[in-house]
């Protein structure tokens, strides 16, 4: 690994003046667990690394009436070992639980994972499920930005010079609904997405007919997506197998995934529609407070 | 006096119990010491520069960049200028310096020219290769029944005359090592003497391989290695980077660690060939293969050899057989000798097609392995032994189904697989020196090492059991290649070599003992014996004397008795005497397996081991050995594989993030049966090492073909070629 600077400003303004000082040659640190690799492999040669995972405003995890108030670095442990997230924003919890080993969740963020902006981050299609909203701090004025729309290409994003995610966050959880993230790797564990999948269902008090439906996907476009009109398609139809079999086939047809040493761009498109189908079958099984079957890498 | 050959079986004290690692303690709390840990003051670290082409000449080569940098202290060109590099990922240049930062900056300044060529990289497809000039002949050979007729008229009739006639396609990919510790060393210098902290499977015999470049004699390089992290076949050599360690250790007065980085691991440091084949096979109703007509294909790298001919078909002996053998050069990195070279992909690659034999007869594949065990040798009645142990173990008759008709669970089909295999395992030559002290401590030293598989342990084993003592009395001293010397780890030999030398140094001991102990007890030394820390008269309890005490009989200076094995001289041609160690093993190994049929992984639900080793050492680590070769059958079988991109000739996925590897939860559950009758026991020791890593491809992927009824080629036995095979495969 090359030579660098190291800087631990006590607050996010601090943070954000440095960030802005070195005109581009910085990098934050958060949880370092891409950053780290990244910079030994020579991806990334900043003069400066600002470590920001313990400044208070960036470690927030509070609820209140506008729902979960998420600091951009807390770490994946603390996201699945807070019981309201885990029963509440379950997909969240979902793909914290799959990031890496116990080692790299002790460390990594949530807020991290999205700056990454690799197209197959696990938390991503599931804070889309969620509808959450990404908190901008910066030079300027605070910003707030849709999920779906902060990844602009691989490794890439919104973020303007001098500006830090700082929060992220998720609306209230409505009555009779349910989400979920599940992922597909060739192993049972620790491996990187060859397609991801997060949903989030909403049923009518019968619990019969989908109310709404939000599905995130990752892997399978240079950012990950929300299959905006896919979801807008499962409002009032029945929450029943042959439904989701069909959301899996349409699935299929709006994604562009590559071919690379992970799969092929139609075996990604198989798995898609398999995810998708799964997906939604446990995230409707939530909603209704079913116990759910999903147990990762089974 | 002590008898060197081995005690009846079940008269032991010691051999065939169940012992703990000697060293598993230091190990799991880390005071073992690797050659990575090795950090001796003032140590400089060094790194190299890997070329970013496939193929390419050195056009220019600056290094005076690098060597101003700060921090930097030495630069050691690999490659001049107008050399050629014929892989991506050779290394270039050695930057050694005072921080690993300094050496990344280092690096980045070192310029080179280079002209890039044309490079080949696909081993999988033989006309390609052909088309681009990249093969070359790698043998043939026919036998027939009928020797007098014409080959092809006769195969021609045979396979007319079949019950059953098909025609498959099988493969098995490129492999690394992936030595969870990369090759490296720690080099400390003084003087005209070096010490080499070398990662190495050859302690005895890589000295003189770094001495000599560098100019001095093997008698001035010492090698240490207490502990290594995997070789598997890779780490026989000093390689490149020893010698460069030591060379800059040399030039700079100062102590070097120069370990490559995972990715030059993958990309240098050693590989299994692939293996590819068609064959058309002809077999008649009860699955018995009467005809075996084959091409096959491989790359070992740069120099072009495939698989050998004889493995083809492996262990089976079909009464007529064709092969005709190819080689692909390419842009890769040589291969090194892997885990029972040849053999799994031997396996893999042809005891597929004797199950497809059962799949295209809609036979019990248990029946017709057992119907052409016929060809197979003398062993023949020791594989059926040894299938009906494993078929109980696994249940095999109560869970099997013909190919492709079993039961669904929503997509998720089950299957059975089996294969057979063979090894030889013979000792290595070895020497050993056995000491006993007047104060009644022991030691024993070889210049041997332990690649994890509890070799140390062994060696207190033989030890302690000949000297009537417990295995915390005894001091095993190996990994110093100052020990009288001791052969390669490699090929399964270590076991036999050691125990060999070791009971005979130790029995020469201890007769050395009795020798002076025998005035004290008013006997013979002939009718004494060492048992449970006592020198007793033999069988007579009551006339002994402590261990100590006898060892207080010595004198001032310790005994020291050598003991030795030495290939064909131990043991002479046609000797048929008892014997400590003996060569030739079998192996049956059974697999089930769980395939979701939308996605296309699959799942292993269990597999059985049944393998003898002849004379059983240590029971745990014999087990632990297999545990270890069947998991990593598991990960050949469904998951490792190296990538090259045929565009740019770059392997693509030499990293631990992107090599697939299984994790514990992958590997279902392991069933391990040691087989070890009386006439097995009585032949001594043979190695284990390699028989048990050979027949996962075959198991599992013969389990996943009974499950789907259809054949997935090529392993890996990825989700993705599980779905080909089901949407469209044979």
């Amino acid at each position: 690994m090359h030579s660098f600077e190291y800087s631990a400003p006590h607050s996010l303004s601090d943070a954000v003046s440095l960030l802005a000082q070195a005109e581009g040659n910085a990098r934050p640190l958060a949880g370092g667990t891409d950053l780290i690799d990244q910079m030994q492999t020579g991806r990334f040669r900043p003069a400066l690394v600002i470590d920001i995972k313990k400044l208070p405003e960036l470690n927030v995890l509070e609820f209140d009436g506008d729902g979960l108030h998420l600091g951009a670095a807390v770490p994946c442990y603390r996201i699945y070992g807070e019981p309201r997230i885990v029963q509440e924003y379950s997909a969240l919890a979902d793909a914290c639980h799959i990031i890496g080993g116990v080692q790299i969740q002790s460390r990594a963020s949530v807020g991290g994972n999205l700056c990454n902006s690799g197209p197959a981050a696990d938390s991503t299609p599931a804070m889309i499920a969620l509808s959450a909203i990404c908190v901008i701090a910066g030079p300027g004025e605070t910003r707030q930005v849709p999920v779906e729309e902060f990844c602009t290409a691989p490794g890439e994003n919104v973020l303007r010079r001098g500006e830090i995610l700082a929060e992220i966050l998720f609306p209230p959880r409505p009555a009779n609904s349910g989400s979920h993230y599940r992922r597909f790797i060739p192993r049972n564990e620790m491996d990187i997405a060859v397609v991801g999948v997060g949903a989030f269902v909403e049923l009518e008090d019968d619990g019969q007919t989908i109310k709404t439906a939000r599905i995130g996907l990752g892997a399978v476009a240079p950012t990950p997506l929300l299959a905006e009109d896919l979801s807008a398609s499962l409002s009032g139809k029945p929450a029943t197998d042959s439904t989701f079999v069909s959301a899996g086939e349409a699935a299929r047809q709006i994604i562009t995934p590559i071919t690379d040493m992970r799969g092929t761009a139609e075996y990604r498109k198989q798995i898609t529609g398999v995810l998708v189908q799964r997906v939604l079958a446990t995230a409707t099984a939530r909603a209704r407070g079913e116990p759910s079957e999903y147990k990762p890498g089974k | 006096m002590a008898e060197v050959f081995w005690p009846p079986q079940g008269s032991a004290s010691l051999l065939g119990g169940e012992h703990n690692r000697i060293d598993g303690l230091a190990k799991c709390i880390g005071s073992a010491k690797y050659a990575y840990d090795v950090v001796p003051d003032n140590m400089l670290v060094a790194s190299a520069l890997s070329c970013p082409h496939a193929h390419a000449t050195i056009r220019a080569i600056d290094l005076n960049a690098a060597r101003n940098m700060a921090g930097v202290v030495a630069v050691e060109p690999l490659k001049k200028e107008g050399d050629e590099i014929r892989w991506e990922g050779d290394l270039v240049a050695v930057v050694a310096g005072e921080t690993e930062a300094a050496v990344a900056e280092g690096l980045a300044a070192i310029k080179i020219e280079y002209e890039v060529l044309d490079h080949f990289v696909d081993d999988t497809d033989l006309d390609a290769a052909t088309e681009a000039n990249v093969t070359r002949p790698a043998g043939r050979n026919t036998q027939l029944q009928n020797r007098d007729e014409d080959a092809d008229q006769e195969f021609e009739r045979l396979f007319n005359e079949a019950a059953v006639t098909f025609e498959g396609h099988y493969g098995i990919n490129v492999i690394t090592h992936m030595c969870l510790e990369t090759h490296g060393s720690t080099c400390e210098s003084q003087g005209d003497k070096l010490v080499s902290h070398l990662s190495t499977q050859n302690v005895s015999g890589t000295p003189g391989q770094i001495a000599g470049p560098i100019g001095l004699t093997a008698q001035d390089v010492t090698v240490h290695c207490d502990y290594i992290g995997g070789g598997f076949g890779s780490k026989f050599a000093a390689d490149a980077w020893g010698v460069t360690c030591a060379q800059l250790a040399r030039n700079t007065g100062r102590p070097v660690k120069y370990m490559l980085t995972r990715s030059q691991e993958l990309k240098n440091a050693g590989n299994r060939p692939s293996g590819f084949l068609r064959a058309k096979i002809a077999a008649d109703k009860d699955g018995f293969v009467t005809a075996w007509d084959s091409a096959h294909w491989g790359t070992n790298g740069t120099s072009g050899a495939p698989v050998s001919q004889g493995v083809i078909p492996y262990v089976f002996n079909p009464p007529n057989r064709r092969r005709v053998a190819t080689g692909i050069r390419t842009n890769t990195s040589p291969a090194r000798a892997w885990r029972a070279p040849n053999h799994p992909q031997g396996c893999a690659i042809t005891q597929t097609a004797y199950d497809d034999v059962a799949r295209h007869l809609g036979l019990d594949s248990y029946d017709v392995f057992l119907r052409n065990l016929s060809t197979v040798g003398e062993r023949a009645p020791i594989y059926e032994d040894q299938m009906k142990l494993a078929a109980k173990l696994m249940d095999w008759k109560a869970k099997w189904h013909p190919h492709g008709k079993g039961g669904q669970d929503g997509s998720v089909v089950s299957g059975l697989g089996m294969a057979i295999h063979t090894w030889g395992g013979g000792p290595h030559a070895s020497r050993a020196t056995c000491k006993i002290h007047p104060d009644g401590g022991v030691e024993i030293f070889l210049g041997s090492q332990d690649l994890g598989t509890g070799t140390r342990t062994v060696i207190g084993l033989v030890v302690a059991e000949t000297l009537g003592l417990e295995l915390e009395q005894v001091s095993v001293q190996i990994g110093l290649s100052e020990y009288p010397s001791s052969g390669p780890s490699g090929g399964s030999t270590t076991v036999g070599g050691v125990s060999e030398s070791t009971r005979r140094a130790a029995t020469a001991a201890l007769n050395l003992l009795l020798t002076k102990v025998a005035p004290r007890l008013e006997a013979d030394a002939n009718q004494l014996e060492a048992v449970g820390g006592k020198i007793q008269i033999q069988g007579n309890q009551n006339r002994n004397i402590s261990w100590k005490e006898a060892c207080g009989q010595i004198g001032i200076s310790p005994i020291e008795a050598q003991g030795e094995y030495a290939p064909r001289v131990t043991y002479p041609r046609n000797y048929d005497g008892k014997r400590l160690t003996d060569n030739g093993v079998a192996g049956v190994q059974m697999a089930e397996v769980a395939v979701d049929t939308e996605t296309g992984v699959v799942k292993m639900k269990k597999f059985v081991a049944v393998q003898d080793i002849g004379l059983i050492i240590n029971r745990k680590t014999a087990r632990s050995q297999i545990y270890g070769a069947a998991i990593m059958g598991i990960a050949y079988a469904l998951f490792e594989e190296r990538i090259m991109d045929k565009a740019t000739g770059a392997f693509v996925n030499a990293e631990l993030a992107d090599y697939k590897l299984p994790r514990l939860g992958d590997t279902g559950e392991i069933v391990v049966e040691l087989y070890e009758p009386e006439s097995e026991y009585n032949r001594g020791v043979i190695g284990l090492g390699e028989p048990p890593v050979i027949s996962p491809g075959a198991a599992i992927s013969n389990a996943v073909c009974n499950a789907l009824g259809k054949r997935v080629s090529v392993l890996p036995i990825t989700p993705q070629r599980v779905l080909e095979a089901i949407s469209g495969g044979a």
